[in-house]
């Protein structure tokens, strides 16, 4: 809507010189460059923070480890911690293995039931029952072949670090509401927090917590909170201002405007914010498997190691349909929660204790009567070899398309492109950025910019540095960078080619929706580290198969945030542009898509951020880059290099992300 | 307006919200705590501890503990588990008292001093029996075609063989997994070969690619090493890189520009565990056996897919007496010494 009385005067004196001012001085400065040091290449490599950005990390990393027992903070208030987390994760466990599955079965349901209705409740027995009936052959720990127990392990570990974040993550959101300082500080650790790869901090959260369960958790809570933080801040500061002031009008405190008015209407954002927080989790089982935490993350890793395509597409199943389950039940909990009295179900008191009552007599006579414990493993069978045969089957039919596909577009387009980004002056870099900044943002994210571009390239390491272990490893941060950076470019412009269409197809056609729902889901929860190996026999090791791990990630985000916007476009506007004799494609062009256009921008957001976020998996597929450097720190327990690439990848998200922002959407929508 | 403001706080809805909640909490509690009481023994079994051994990301390493697992249960009754973990968070582990052994390691002789050198939280367990052999590789085929390979000089004059979309216009030198030993950068700078390294980043990505370039007798170049089950199904042969010297191995990482040192495949243990399980210790100090042994077993597992559980009872009815030896404490063992090779 702004955008469009924007556009109305040509001659903005004002605008106009927000527009040059910048211009004027990044032309200056790229003059001024070549004139005094000629078209240089890349970063200097002599250029570093003092000792270097990966030294430092190593020296606190050898504090850590040496004060380790002696330290207080260290021992007793983190080991403590850890310890509390430990036995509530175990403490779960046992208490699901004594409901018995059947015990588990009917909880499932009877939850879903009473959140939403009963389609809820028969997708959350199916789901729950596929934990017991898809077997994976050496898939659970030492060798079992159900998967019940690993996914009552997941079950827990998730459900703890989902209290965690709920704790941590609704004050924080409250708190930046309310206080602008807060809201300040918090946003850049919530950034570092969601495009910092867990990879980068697995080894000091080993380090501190050990291997197993704390480990697993803390690596989850870190990566699930942002969004939750988040969605409560947004949510309570778009209350409308006339219900506030009416509040306040009445008589009400801060206080109680804060807790009568404020967080019921935030209810349903905060809702949503715990919704993501349980798909951010289950996104990364996997990780929470690299530290030994296990669960449905070990058969996944394992069938990494042995390549067995099938066992690690049934594991990831599990883990979507767990995601799903969770997914299903607690969105119908967050409609629940806003939803007016009168179309509620209804249950008496009476009622509601029968039904509590008859799920306390079952488990009773699960437990003690029939003796029940897991799901039994005569009633699975397993999938696994037909799913591999069913893959292989795919894969060499296809390889031969995508071999050529593969090395034309390695060679023509993200090696080109990666060795200009390579040679392109990092000045010159810099000011481009600043400039878009400046006329995006301002002069002070024009700064802010430019300072995270430089920095970027003093992260490196001192020429010739090894790092801590045993063999020798090359580290450049800023060549890292732009490969990375040429990675998430050719990904982001597929997103969005593919994305916004399918978006847009989704807004129109209500059967496109139903095909498109169900497949996104799969994308957004399915482990990456399961279609790495079938990436790879498709499209080689290289590049290309690592930009395909982002593009498929990324994909759900570009095409919902589409279809969202169009959808808030009101119905009047619409209604107004039919009576003018519109047809539906002049509608969608000239009027739905100028008008969701904020929205688009902030599907592009959005789609940068996990294209940021998942790029980190080109590493595992041989893209190397800052994906490579992160992974390597990790399995070389290099703390410095993991964190100095991790930072780097930070310091390029929110370049991206802040250049991909304007003003307007920065102030209101989230 | 005391209608709207009732209106806002949604009371009948949040509060049977609130009702399901509290009575999950108190399910979960109550649960929990009939499990507590239950369960606070079952970390160990009959008063023995269990044991953890750390599984890493080759498939030897699985080999190893499903073979200690059967026995260690079997013969010792303790309960063993098998936690998959990467090799440095397993180092930590051990030193914190929460692994109780891995059974192979490859060099780590930084990890080797840190913790059994100096901090005595871990000990030396003796020596796994295989020798690990690193190297450059290039499957049989290729080298029957272009003989001069066996040797590091022809990879120089041949580079061209290798370009790939990826590398180009260079050769491309295929990595594994960064977490192995690897001086392969420092070796093509130093002996000054046209080939770029390319981590996979993966062992499995490495294989998935070597696989398919099999399949189409295509050449490619990589990093490879014994013992290795894969060795069963591809025939591979090694390119021989200037010989491993001492000189050499006094050089820095970066330096490097001769080939990788035999390593002796060793054992650790936690240093508690000779006293919380003073029969294990001794029979993982004992544990030893060859590098086709290994690939058996890892081959049963891997490729014929038998559970942990068969694949380990098939070995240990082929080899009675073998197992006999690790349970007889007279059995000698040999310490690792001297320590591990790298810098």
């Amino acid at each position: 809507m702004a955008s469009a009385e924007a556009r109305l005067p040509l001659f903005d004196i004002g605008r106009l010189v927000r527009r040059l001012g910048p211009l004027a001085v990044g032309i200056a400065i790229c003059i001024a460059g070549i004139a005094s040091s000629g078209f240089h290449k890349g970063f200097p490599a002599k250029w570093v923070l003092g000792g270097g950005v990966p030294n430092w990390f190593d020296r606190l990393d050898g504090w850590v480890t040496t004060n380790q027992s002696s330290n207080f903070f260290l021992n007793t208030i983190i080991g403590g911690f850890g310890n509390v987390l430990n036995s509530a994760t175990n403490d779960l466990v046992n208490a699901l293995h004594w409901l018995t599955w059947v015990g588990v079965l009917v909880l499932a349901v009877l939850v879903a039931w009473l959140v939403g209705r009963w389609k809820t409740a028969i997708f959350s027995a199916i789901m729950v029952s596929s934990f017991g009936i898809l077997q994976i052959p050496n898939g659970g720990p030492n060798g079992i072949s159900d998967m019940w127990q690993p996914a009552m392990t997941t079950l827990s570990l998730m459900a703890v670090a989902i209290v965690i974040s709920t704790i941590i993550g609704i004050p924080l959101g409250i708190a930046s509401a309310v206080w602008t300082p807060v809201r300040k500080t918090l946003r850049p650790v919530l950034d570092v927090m969601q495009i910092l790869p867990a990879f980068a901090y697995l080894v000091p959260i080993v380090v501190l917590f050990s291997i197993g369960n704390p480990a697993g958790i803390v690596a989850t809570v870190i990566y699930a909170v942002p969004p939750l933080v988040r969605f409560t801040e947004v949510g309570i500061r778009t209350v409308r201002r006339d219900v506030i002031e009416a509040g306040e009008a009445f008589g009400a405190t801060r206080r109680q405007v804060l807790r009568d008015i404020q967080l019921p209407l935030a209810a349903q954002a905060i809702m949503l914010g715990l919704n993501q927080v349980i798909m951010m989790a289950l996104s990364i089982v996997v990780i929470a498997s690299l530290v030994g935490a296990g669960g449905l993350g070990d058969p996944v890793l394992q069938a990494l190691q042995t390549q067995d395509l099938g066992m690690g597409a049934v594991a990831g199943l599990l883990i979507v349909f767990m995601a799903m389950w969770l997914d299903r039940t607690s969105a119908a909990l967050g409609k629940r929660a806003t939803r007016r009295a009168g179309s509620q179900k209804r249950l008496t008191r009476l009622q509601l204790s029968i039904v509590w009552g008859g799920l306390l007599a079952v488990v009773l006579v699960a437990h003690y009567g029939l003796n029940l414990g897991d799901w039994p493993s005569g009633w699975g069978f397993s999938i696994v070899d037909q799913v591999t045969n069913a893959m292989n089957w795919v894969t060499t039919q296809l390889t031969h398309v995508s071999e050529s596909l593969s090395s034309f577009l390695t060679l023509h387009v993200l090696n080109p492109l990666q060795s200009f980004l390579n040679d392109f002056p990092w000045w010159l870099l810099a000011a481009l950025v600043g400039v878009a900044a400046w006329a995006r943002g301002g002069p002070r994210r024009a700064v802010l910019l430019v300072g995270c571009v430089a920095l970027m390239g003093l992260m490196q390491a001192p020429v010739g540095y090894t790092f801590q272990g045993t063999t020798s490893y090359d580290f450049s941060a800023w060549g890292d960078a732009m490969q990375t950076l040429s990675l998430v470019i050719v990904a982001l412009a597929l997103d969005l080619v593919i994305g916004i269409p399918l978006g847009i197809a989704a807004y129109r056609w209500r059967a496109a929706d139903a095909v498109l729902r169900p497949i996104l889901d799969f994308l957004q929860t399915l482990p990456a580290f399961v279609y790495l190996i079938p990436v790879v026999a498709l499209f080689g090791v290289g590049n290309l198969a690592g930009v395909t791990a982002s593009f498929v990630y990324a994909l759900p985000a570009a095409v919902r945030a589409t279809t969202l916007g169009l959808r808030a476009v009101q119905r009047e506007v619409i209604e107004a542009g039919q009576s003018f004799g519109s047809t539906r494609w002049q509608l969608l062009l000239k009027i739905e898509l100028p008008i969701a256009r904020p929205y688009i921008t902030l599907a592009v957001n959005q789609t940068i951020l996990l294209v940021m976020a998942e790029v980190v998996v080109a590493g595992l597929v041989g893209a190397g880059g800052l994906g490579l450097d992160v992974v390597t720190g990790f399995s070389r327990s290099e703390v410095g290099l993991g964190a100095a690439a991790g930072l780097t990848m930070v310091l390029m998200g929110i370049v991206l992300d802040r250049l991909s922002q304007t003003r307007q959407l920065e102030g209101g929508q989230g | 307006m005391r209608d709207q403001r009732r209106n806002v706080r949604l009371p009948k809805g949040r509060r049977r919200i609130a009702g399901v909640a509290v009575l999950l909490a108190v399910i979960a509690v109550a649960a929990a705590a009939i499990a507590a009481t239950a369960g606070g023994a079952s970390a160990r079994t009959n008063g023995k501890p269990t044991i953890t051994l750390a599984t890493n990301s080759w498939e030897g390493s699985l080999a190893n503990n499903v073979v200690a697992q059967y026995v260690i249960q079997k013969y010792l009754g303790y309960k063993v588990n098998l936690v998959t973990i990467d090799e440095i968070p397993a180092w930590t582990a051990m030193a914190q008292g929460k692994m109780s052994a891995v059974l192979e390691e490859w060099g780590h002789s930084s990890q080797y001093s840190q913790y059994i050198k100096k901090g005595h939280q871990v000990s030396d367990a003796g020596l796994e029996g295989p020798n690990g052999n690193i190297g450059w590789y290039v499957p049989t085929y290729l080298m029957k075609k272009h003989p001069e390979l066996k040797n590091w000089k022809g990879v120089k004059k041949d580079w061209k063989l290798f370009v790939t979309p990826q590398s180009s216009p260079q050769g491309q030198f295929l990595d594994g997994s960064p977490s192995y030993v690897t001086n392969d950068q420092a070796l093509v700078k130093n002996l000054k070969i046209n080939l770029k390294v390319i981590f996979a980043g993966t062992e499995a990505a490495q294989l998935t690619e070597i696989e398919s370039d099999y399949k189409q007798k295509k050449p490619v170049i990589f990093y490879w090493y014994t013992p290795q089950y894969q060795n069963r199904i591809y025939k591979f042969s090694q390119v021989a890189l200037p010989p491993w010297t001492k000189a050499c191995a006094k050089l820095k990482p970066v330096a490097i520009n001769c080939a990788y040192p035999p390593y002796h495949l060793y054992k650790v243990m936690a240093s508690t565990l000779p006293k919380t399980a003073p029969p294990v210790a001794k029979f993982l100090r004992r544990f030893s056996w060859t590098s086709d042994d290994q690939n058996s077993v890892a081959y049963d597992l891997a490729v014929k897919h038998m559970s942990n559980g068969q694949a380990a009872a098939a070995f240990a009815a082929s080899h009675k007496s073998l197992i006999k030896s690790w349970l007889n404490s007279k059995t000698p063992y040999t310490k690792v010494s001297p320590p591990p090779p790298g810098t």
